[in-house]
């Protein structure tokens, strides 16, 4: 197997934009090139997430993406996993550089649905949920995500604050990220008095949805030396599956695509959770990221929210989490999160994130799944 | 042939479609086609009468699309009975927390055009 690495990486600014999805996932894929320092004709193939392009009127994004970077002719496909679309893109860009099909592949997830309204995207989303059961029974992704913190809150000690300390600290990460969705630090009086959207969860427990784009190169090593330039190395990556419904699971204070996702990741890469200085997280609700930080070993099940409430996971915390703001702050265009989060781990290891950089920071995780994690990928990153 | 028909006509009748492995006896929502336990597919059907406690839920101030009507309401994961299953539905009238604490008996009354429909025992 070949040692694949991350050349660069670019990213369009999360929130409502004005650009069309081809617009903007072309944006983030010249801003990875660029970054990289490479031509686009050294890509040897595409690798494009997306859930919603039918919402701005854009479909069979590759050949477009492609087109307009001069490469037409570059085979590209397009790849839905919900909002873990576009962890499971990179991990397709992987795979196929580490057998050896291609030297040089680019990966973009992009995403525009703030144009259609809350009403029609929160029932499109309602469509990733095993959704006989659930989105037509009547669960939005907020209302399966507060039925998770109903269950945590019941099954050990911890509090409705305690979650709301996740999106303190997350609105804490994106202030200090120029490309974040939202840019303004919170209180947890500000969660707990925000509209209920779902009991227990409040209207900041929730990530907005957002617009964006976001892009790597992915190559082999010898590639990246010969580029001679700043790259990180993919040390680890797994991915897992979960029931797709909720009720399908013993457990709801857990994510088992998580687990094993995180298992494979940590043989792969030959470490344990306790050799991860940072990681990327996928907090689409605060509650999510409390299970996330348990399910990837970095505090024992139970113990997550009240380690948020202390601080633990701050930036430059005893272990930072989400230093980009997350999904919460810096914002969640589903797409495009995936790779967005592995935009931020690159930016962390070759000095590119200003000032919410993680102190010494050498291995960075990241961890974005589909729907309730129904789907999860985890991929671990190393500075070289 | 899809069994959700069969699975919505049970629950309209208060009860829930089951399938149980022929091999090992582990008991499934009537849509599966495997075995999760032993990747069997030699099932029989059984019908669970629809009572059982809830696991979970939440109340569902900001409704979807098509439940305009009903906000606020829960929307609940129960156990069934004496059974190693769960569903979901809906269940109408919820205003707060303490209106469905964890545990709380309920039963599917009816699938509507939406989902299974819950109510309080």
């Amino acid at each position: 197997m070949e040692k694949v690495c991350v050349l660069g990486a670019g990213s369009t600014k999360y929130g409502k934009l004005e650009d069309s999805i081809s617009d903007i996932t072309i944006q983030a894929s010249v801003g990875a090139i660029e970054n990289a320092g490479i031509e686009p004709k050294e890509i040897q193939a595409g690798y494009i997430s997306n859930v919603f392009g039918v919402a701005d009127k854009q479909v069979h994004l590759g050949p477009v993406v492609m087109s307009n970077l001069g490469i037409s002719e570059c085979p590209s496909l397009s790849i839905e996993s919900a909002c873990g679309s576009g962890s499971v893109s990179f991990r397709e860009g992987f795979a196929n550089v580490a057998a050896g099909f291609y030297d040089a592949v680019l990966v973009t997830g992009t995403e525009k649905v703030t144009h259609t309204g809350t009403d029609w995207t929160t029932t499109y989303f309602s469509y990733c949920s095993d959704f006989f059961y659930e989105g037509q029974a009547g669960a939005s992704f907020p209302g399966l995500f507060a039925s998770m913190a109903r269950a945590y809150l019941h099954e050990f000690d911890a509090t409705e604050e305690d979650l709301a300390s996740v999106a303190v600290k997350n609105h804490e990460n994106g202030f200090l990220n120029p490309k974040a969705h939202f840019r303004k630090k919170i209180t947890i009086d500000d969660v707990m008095n925000s509209a209920v959207v779902a009991s227990p969860l409040k209207l900041y427990d929730c990530c907005p949805f957002s617009d964006g784009a976001s892009s790597v190169i992915l190559c082999n090593e010898k590639f990246a030396k010969e580029h001679s330039k700043d790259y990180v190395k993919v040390i680890g990556s797994g991915r897992g599956g979960s029931p797709a419904a909720l009720q399908g699971r013993e457990h709801l204070t857990t994510i088992p695509s998580t687990k094993i996702a995180a298992e494979a990741a940590y043989k792969m890469a030959g470490i344990t959770s306790k050799n991860v200085d940072f990681a990327e997280v996928h907090d689409c609700f605060t509650v999510a990221e409390v299970v996330d930080t348990e399910d990837l070993g970095f505090f024992e099940k139970g113990t997550g929210a009240t380690a948020a409430q202390n601080g633990e996971t701050k930036l430059n915390g005893s272990i930072s989490i989400n230093p980009s703001g997350g999904l919460k702050s810096k914002g969640h265009p589903i797409g495009a999160t995936g790779v967005g989060q592995i935009v931020e781990v690159f930016e962390q290891l070759t000095g590119q994130s200003g000032e919410r950089t993680v102190n010494d920071a050498k291995i960075g995780l990241t961890q974005n799944f589909g729907a309730t994690g129904a789907s999860c990928a985890v991929h671990i990153f190393q500075s070289v | 042939m899809s069994a959700k028909p069969e699975f919505i006509e049970a629950a309209k009748a208060g009860n829930v479609l089951a399938r149980k492995c022929t091999k090992c006896n582990d008991l499934h929502l009537a849509t599966v086609y495997f075995c999760k336990k032993c990747g069997s597919k030699e099932f029989e059907d059984s019908i669970l009468k629809g009572t059982g406690k809830v696991v979970t839920y939440t109340i569902m101030t900001v409704p979807p699309a098509g439940f305009e009507d009903l906000s606020p309401y829960a929307w609940v994961v129960m156990e069934l009975g004496d059974y190693d299953l769960r569903i979901s539905g809906f269940l109408a009238n919820i205003q707060k927390p303490g209106d469905l604490p964890i545990g709380a008996a309920v039963k599917v009354v009816d699938f509507d055009d939406r989902g299974i429909v819950l109510e309080k025992l």
